[in-house]
């Protein structure tokens, strides 16, 4: 069944390979980035496919912002289905704690961590109106173990994992789930950031895909505030998206 | 024109002029009038205490629609002028109240950006006015959005942002004015009424703008506003109801929605339609049986729906001791709920 599909940082690295791979399934497509030009062209691609498109330049870390780009996809599309909390930054570094600076870590967390807030905030009431609905967070390995020099970024992300498993049990009752993807390592001007001197093979983002398939799926409908490895996903639930 | 017009008067103090939350901290620090509109009984109360008074079993039906940034400025060959949209037509036509100067059919009005508009005549009713703007669909919301503005009617001191005026239960954009009869409600509240028992479903209804300025109102019988019913709403309501399960409105226009929304006798699924129904002393309710609503000017139409509910010397009687106990008016303010055997 068609649904609407809502990726945060939709223009770039797994933002847009989430963004065309549910187009190609026919799925309303709603995206959002803060750069209009790289997010235009990912319209146009998406536009391509035949699927039903909204791309709205916005900051998710500004509640104004927030408000703008999902009350536009509610008119529009008139319900959110699915919302996969995707933007965030690396921040700098590779750089050791003691060598930020406040402003940093400050702007890191902002970003990283009251965007989720502020978008699965302002979509929740929708989806419990509807008593449905999917949030998939963006996790990462560094939001379970401290790495050396991976700073804000990986702190940001053990903060998303308690937000994500406080929300899926407050909303548990509405027939809502929240749950987490680890995409793995993954070859993105990310990763390219996190680990300038990488010297060996990464994953597409395309190859990654099929978990987000099957939490936007009914067929996730009893997965609730549960963490998901991307790279291994396939194999462990015998789910394919072709 | 409502009949109640002089009867009471609303001294300035008495204008909610903030949201509760700078005042008191939380959304839900709002004081309580219980009003049993049978026999007359006043209890004046916290907010908090509707978790004692609704059971079991009650329905709360509540309005999901969302305030829009409904007030833009904008100028022309005849001076400045604020734009305050009062309904969408379609795509990109909204009636519109157009305050400051007067424009014709066929004027063109600029916003920010180069953008314009095309007035291009008659609204619903004098003194509203039908817009063409250049922009549609997407486009044209992401202009209201980028500079657009809660409408501050006079007795705000500040401009609140645009979450200040949003239920937290609200999500489908399109109401001109907040519908503020569930403001109080936090998330903790409904889940626990939910674990009481309280069945929680929803309408939308896109509120249109209740005041055209100058002491001029709508004309309630000519007010057309858009609404939903979903079809869950539709099951749990007329369940509710052929088992004598008591029906409680969040605000006038669930009601509105309700009321009109009714083919003999039984609630029906509606997408997306126009009502007209203008509820009075004279309506005899279908579907609700109780009212949660905040404290009405005594020119609006909104005191005449609360007619349909309680007979209108008692109302007076009741907003009388309203006034002298000092409960406060309009969207920030204190709640009455109208409901029997609870006062």
């Amino acid at each position: 069944m068609k649904k609407t599909i809502m990726i945060t940082g939709g223009s770039k690295g797994l933002g847009k390979s989430l963004a065309l791979g549910f187009a190609k399934q026919q799925h309303r497509v709603a995206i959002c980035a803060r750069g209009e030009n790289d997010l235009k062209a990912v319209e146009e691609q998406i536009e391509t496919l035949g699927a039903e498109v909204v791309a709205t330049k916005a900051d998710m870390s500004d509640a104004a912002d927030v408000e703008k780009f999902v009350s536009i996809v509610e008119d529009r599309f008139g319900s959110v289905d699915v919302l996969i909390n995707n933007a965030s930054i690396f921040g700098p570094g590779p750089r050791q704690l003691l060598d930020y600076t406040d402003e940093s870590f400050s702007n890191v967390l902002k970003v990283n961590l009251m965007n989720p807030f502020l978008v699965t905030k302002r979509v929740l009431p929708g989806m419990i109106a509807n008593r449905s609905g999917s949030v998939i967070n963006l996790t990462s390995e560094a939001g379970r173990t401290g790495f050396a020099e991976w700073g804000a970024y990986g702190i940001s992300k053990f903060a998303i994992e308690g937000m994500a498993e406080t929300w899926a049990a407050e909303v548990a009752e509405y027939n809502i789930r929240i749950n987490m993807v680890d995409p793995g390592e993954i070859d993105t001007a990310m990763h390219d950031r996190a680990v300038p001197d990488c010297d060996y093979d990464l994953a597409q983002p395309e190859e990654r895909l099929d978990v987000f398939f099957y939490l936007a799926s009914d067929q996730s409908s009893k997965h609730n505030g549960e963490r998901f490895e991307a790279a291994t996903f396939v194999n462990e639930a015998g789910v394919s998206n072709e | 024109m409502n009949k109640m017009k002089a009867p009471f008067q609303v001294p300035a103090h008495l204008h909610a002029t903030a949201p509760v939350e700078y005042r008191q901290g939380e959304r839900d620090n709002v004081r309580l009038m219980v009003l049993d509109p049978l026999t007359g009984q006043r209890k004046h109360t916290n907010f908090h205490d509707i978790m004692n008074i609704f059971q079991a079993g009650d329905v709360l039906v509540l309005n999901q629609s969302r305030t829009i940034p409904s007030s833009l400025h904008a100028t022309g060959t005849r001076g400045d002028v604020e734009v305050r949209l009062a309904r969408k037509i379609d795509e990109h036509r909204f009636e519109v109240l157009l305050l400051g100067t007067t424009y014709e059919e066929g004027d063109q009005i600029y916003f920010q950006n180069g953008f314009f508009a095309t007035v291009e005549g008659n609204g619903n009713e004098y003194p509203l006015q039908v817009v063409n703007f250049k922009l549609s669909g997407v486009s044209l919301m992401e202009f209201i959005y980028e500079y657009g503005s809660p409408i501050y009617y006079e007795y705000i001191n500040d401009p609140w942002p645009l979450n200040k005026y949003q239920t937290v239960y609200s999500s489908t954009p399109g109401s001109i004015e907040m519908t503020s009869a569930g403001r109080a409600f936090t998330w903790g509240m409904l889940s626990s009424l939910v674990k009481k028992g309280v069945h929680l479903c929803y309408v939308t209804l896109h509120t249109s703008l209740s005041y055209y300025g100058n002491n001029k109102w709508p004309t309630p019988s000519n007010h057309p506003e858009l609404y939903s019913i979903p079809r869950e709403t539709v099951d749990t309501i007329n369940d509710a109801k052929a088992e004598g399960r008591k029906v409680i409105a969040v605000g006038t226009t669930v009601v509105r929605a309700l009321e009109s929304a009714v083919i003999e006798g039984h609630l029906t699924q509606q997408n997306s339609v126009l009502t007209d129904l203008y509820i009075n002393g004279n309506y005899s309710l279908k579907i609700t049986d109780a009212l949660l609503t905040g404290f009405h000017e005594p020119e609006a139409s909104h005191l005449d729906l609360l007619k349909a509910f309680i007979d209108e010397a008692v109302l007076l009687e009741a907003y009388n001791e309203a006034l002298k106990q000092e409960y406060l008016w309009h969207e920030f303010g204190d709640m009455n709920l109208i409901i029997t055997g609870a006062s």
